[in-house]
């Protein structure tokens, strides 16, 4: 929790919508975040919820309709120039979440992996580039000789370890990791993580890992956001969130985690959220910091519930510390 | 070895102990996974294949455009436009029956019907191929810009709304009133309406998949569109592309003969299946010579017939899913 | 009903005995299941375990007639109220079993349903069908059905079409479909994977009071070990078409033995320790198309040993109710530790 750890990714009050004047959708609504360098942020949320809008937005797929993403201190959403474009391209990269989906059948691992090298010609010869593409194989954890099949020949998992060389190659910075492993078998996933957490080490990474899954986001991420309907309903620390959720939403996704016990999971009792239990129509809730480093959306009504019903570790005893 | 009951007990007597202890861990082993060898074309060639009817009516258009090309340089043939004039009576060798000297017989001025057949029939597959080839260009080039680029698809399909609106006949009449009656002249009024639906065929198949994450991915590489179209999207479509290109070539020999019908299509001088069926169906009520319009319409019939069966059966073979 | 009461009723409902199905695909044969014997017991909940390629839905169609048109069952028999579905030739032998005794709940609600057709017709067409009901009867207890599954307002969402329910409301009707046939057994191919994870836990909740209500036996077939924990008395692990361990489900989690059952619960991110690295399965799963010489997850198996490369391990009875296919099992083998991560779970079974 050190004050100087440096920004990375800004997101400030970011607004996207779909549709036409008539039918607008509201994907993301007003969403404002921080990603810190060298950190894996969490952003969860269900189907529909928007986390995948965000992180498209980032990479300038997605259109923004109001608000900014500012990168490194520069703002990249909206116009920018062509040079600007070419440079976040080769810093900002993403890990898309269906493996069968995510690459293209009719080309050969060679050519998947070495797309982005041809954009960039960040190398000087067909051998160089060659030995790049076998690097990153390696470092994924594939055989070198994989490099002249097509990817219906492997696996799901290998076929994600293949997308991954691809956005490797590029030797970015940031990655937005969208679901990647949502998609995998349950022993892949486990691969496929261990195989990102070393990546992150090793490459000095940062990531914006989006997920649905709390407990692959727990063990994975250093800072997590919920995300309901567009909005983010708290931001905390992993451990924090998990300890002490304070919003409605986040305990009934707490509580639906499935537990690999059956004595607890059948005797579990799950909470539901009902997004009436919220009052919003005469006092509008607000993005608050309602302890050190945890956030949380809500009205004033309700921020004094949560102090009072002693939900809160108090900020003085964490000094204590 | 053992007789049913204590099976395990048994296997275990003759098994020795030193089997029981920790085998090496080889991470690559683990890696490496059955290699199917498979190869995109080979499996569409063996799906082809598989459909004999299909396969036989390929061989037999390869033997009849072979045998189109090759017929002038047989030994014996006459010309397609040349009147015989009949030595005993020293008139014209009119509608003669098919014999020995004329294996299809002659038609009403004295014309061998045989080689104007293999003529005619070159002249149109010609015009056929032609068009064909051209719509496929033209065709995929536009449809590939109007689906992917969207800044594009309002533009275009405000243009095909205007231009399909219009009756391709009126267009193929006027194209031939306005030029000579000419080969050229007929592949150009064909080729400038053809185009147009293999243009939205396209684009609505690339609309399809303009967006599926490995598209995303690429984008986000920063490959450009033209590399996207040609190396992402387009090879999607090559079974669908065949199939109307396969298609376009009967197409374009239908309009000719109906062109022909109208009196708007090729010169008499020019020998065309049109031209052909044509002079026949003059004939028609005549028994005696019904062999003039029968022959023309059978070799339309299969250059037809082929063509569609071939062309469905490849687009069926060359779809990955169909590879079992 | 439990299974341990199932099991001491000992009614069997379903019995399979070695059964072996194959594929034929790009002119080579797939060994998809290779010999598989197993009892179903009236009332229980069981639940099949494994990743994509081990064979767990290609074992569960062959009860109901449903495997593909290159798929065939090479050996066996599947015993069901005295017929052996396994040499069932053509459609019309299946009428009577499918619906009408075994059913199904696939994964996708949304392409289980039919997009043009009114929901409650969709339910009601399974009732006229397998119950001997018309029009105004079948159609009161379409909307019970309905209301049963947890839909509200049955009356009125009988007329709505699917693209008007939700994700888990349409799963929700599927099932109703699927009861509705008035069936003996109930199978369940990965019920709740296209769901979110708070619609989840009430689908399957939905399911277990369902099966207690219309007494039916369910088969859940998933990769999930937290629903197979939520729902299942007695758990099959399946890898590379053969089911290697079975027991109860508090034998499978607190008292494993099976290699890849060990490996399968600690590569699960809930007993992951932040920091270090989850425990992972190397390599990829077994090609089915070559002859498999002994224990097919040895190639993978960190603490396989020799015998594993050359003979495939038989059952060995670690309870009356669970056994496993390991050669760690026997006598002479030599003792392996489980794995660290799994100690929480372990520990439980002392308890």
């Amino acid at each position: 929790m050190e004050n100087e750890k440096e920004i990375l990714l800004e997101v400030k009050n970011l607004k996207i919508e779909f549709g036409s004047k008539k039918n607008k959708f509201v994907a993301v609504d007003d969403v404002s975040f921080n990603i810190y360098k060298g950190e894996t942020f969490g952003l969860v949320g269900e189907s529909g919820s928007g986390k995948t809008t965000i992180g498209r937005s980032i990479i300038r797929i997605n259109q923004v309709s109001d608000g900014q993403i500012i990168y490194n201190g520069e703002k990249i959403s909206g116009k920018i120039s062509k040079s600007l474009d070419k440079e976040i391209t080769k810093k900002i990269q993403m890990i898309f979440q269906d493996p069968m989906a995510s690459l293209n059948e009719r080309a050969k691992v060679d050519y998947i992996v070495s797309e982005g090298l041809y954009n960039i010609n960040n190398y000087k010869s067909e051998e160089e580039r060659k030995a790049i593409v076998e690097k990153a194989l390696l470092e994924v954890g594939l055989l070198p000789e994989f490099a002249s099949r097509f990817p219906h020949e492997f696996s799901g998992g290998q076929r994600q370890r293949i997308g991954i060389a691809r956005a490797l190659v590029m030797k970015p910075e940031f990655i937005i990791a969208d679901e990647p492993i949502s998609a995998l078998d349950v022993s892949i996933r486990a691969q496929v993580l261990n195989l990102l957490s070393s990546l992150q080490k090793s490459n000095y990474l940062t990531y914006l890992f989006i997920a649905h899954d709390l407990s692959v986001v727990r063990f994975i991420a250093d800072r997590i956001g919920v995300i309901y309907k567009g909005k983010i309903v708290e931001l905390a620390e992993a451990e924090a969130l998990f300890i002490n959720p304070i919003h409605p939403y986040t305990k009934a996704l707490l509580s639906a985690i499935p537990q690999p016990d059956p004595r607890k999971e059948k005797n579990k009792k799950i909470e539901v959220y009902d997004s009436s239990c919220h009052s919003y129509d005469e006092d509008k809730p607000k993005f608050v910091e309602i302890e050190e480093d945890h956030f949380i959306l809500a009205n004033d009504e309700e921020i004094n519930q949560y102090k009072e019903s002693g939900n809160m570790i108090a900020i003085d005893s964490s000094q204590a510390v | 070895m053992s007789i049913g009951g204590k099976k395990i007990d048994k296997l275990g007597d003759n098994i020795s102990d030193s089997l029981f202890e920790f085998a090496q861990f080889d991470n690559k082993e683990a890696e490496k996974i059955g290699y199917t060898n498979y190869s995109y074309w080979k499996s569409t060639w063996n799906s082809f294949t598989k459909n004999k009817v299909a396969f036989l009516l390929l061989i037999l258009v390869i033997v009849l455009l072979a045998f189109t090309m090759i017929q002038p340089f047989l030994p014996g043939q006459k010309s397609p436009t040349e009147i015989y004039i009949n030595a005993g009576t020293n008139l014209q060798d009119k509608n003669v029956v098919p014999s020995s000297k004329f294996w299809f017989g002659t038609n009403s001025i004295g014309q061998d019907l045989w080689a104007r057949i293999w003529s005619g029939t070159r002249t149109s597959l010609l015009i056929g191929f032609a068009v064909g080839i051209f719509e496929a260009i033209v065709g995929i080039f536009i449809g590939a810009l109007w689906g992917y680029v969207r800044k594009l698809d309002v533009i275009i399909t405000q243009i095909y709304n205007v231009v399909d609106n219009i009756p391709t006949t009126i267009i193929l009449i006027l194209m031939t009133y306005v030029l000579r009656p000419s080969i050229s002249t007929m592949i150009f009024a064909l080729c400038l309406t053809g185009w147009l639906q293999m243009a939205r065929f396209v684009r609505n198949q690339i609309i399809i998949i303009r967006d599926r994450e490995y598209n995303l991915a690429s984008r986000c590489l920063g490959t450009p569109t033209r590399r996207i179209i040609f190396k992402n999207l387009l090879p999607y479509l090559i079974s669908v592309i065949m199939l109307r290109i396969a298609l376009a070539i009967p197409i374009a020999i239908g309009s000719e003969v109906f062109l022909t019908y109208i009196g708007l299509g090729l010169p008499i001088s020019i020998p065309s299946l049109g031209n052909l069926v044509n002079e026949g169906r003059i004939l028609m009520m005549t028994p005696s010579l019904r062999y003039q319009l029968i022959f023309p319409s059978v070799v339309i019939s299969i250059i037809t017939i082929a063509f569609y069966v071939i062309g469905n059966t490849f687009a069926d073979a060359a779809d990955p899913k169909n590879h079992v | 009903m439990s299974y341990c009461e199932a099991k001491d009723n000992k009614e069997v409902i379903l019995s399979v005995k070695d059964i072996k199905v194959n594929f034929k695909l790009r002119g080579q044969v797939l060994n998809a299941i290779r010999g598989i014997s197993l009892d179903l017991y009236k009332g229980e909940s069981l639940a099949i375990v494994g990743e994509s390629g081990s064979g767990k839905s290609v074992f569960t169609k062959t009860f109901m007639g449903l495997l593909e048109s290159n798929g065939y069952i090479d050996g066996g028999s599947i015993i069901y109220k005295g017929k052996d579905l396994s040499k069932f030739k053509f459609e019309k032998d299946w009428h009577g079993i499918r619906g009408k005794e075994i059913a199904m709940v696939s994964q996708d609600p949304m392409t289980s349903l039919n997009p043009l057709k009114i929901v409650g017709k969709q339910v009601q067409e399974g009732i006229e069908l397998h119950r001997n009901l018309k029009g105004a009867e079948a159609k009161k207890l379409a909307i019970k059905l309905l209301e049963d599954v947890g839909i509200s307002d049955p009356e009125k969402r009988y007329y709505q079409y699917p693209h008007e329910f939700s994700g888990g409301m349409r799963q929700r009707v599927v099932i109703a479909i699927a009861i509705g046939c008035n069936p003996e057994i109930l199978i369940c191919d990965e019920p709740t994977t296209a769901l979110d994870v708070t619609m989840q836990a009430q689908i399957l909740d939905l399911l277990k009071n369902i099966q207690k209500e219309y007494n039916l036996t369910i088969i859940y077939i998933t990769h999930d070990l937290g629903v197979v924990a939520k729902v299942a008395d007695r758990v099959g692990v399946m890898y590379a078409g053969d089911i290697v361990e079975i027991g109860l489900s508090e034998e499978i989690f607190y008292n494993a033995k099976h290699p890849y059952t060990w490996a399968l619960l600690s590569s699960l991110p809930q007993l992951g320790i932040k920091g270090e690295e989850l425990y992972s399965i190397n390599g990829t799963p077994v090609n089915l198309f070559k002859e498999i010489k002994g224990d097919a997850f040895a190639p993978r198996n960190p603490r396989a040993l020799k015998i594993d490369f050359e003979l495939a391990p038989p059952y060995f009875e670690v309870s009356t109710t669970h056994k496993a296919k390991t050669w760690l099992l026997d006598p002479r083998a030599p003792k392996v530790e489980y794995p660290k991560a799994l100690k929480k779970l372990f520990d439980e079974w002392e308890g």
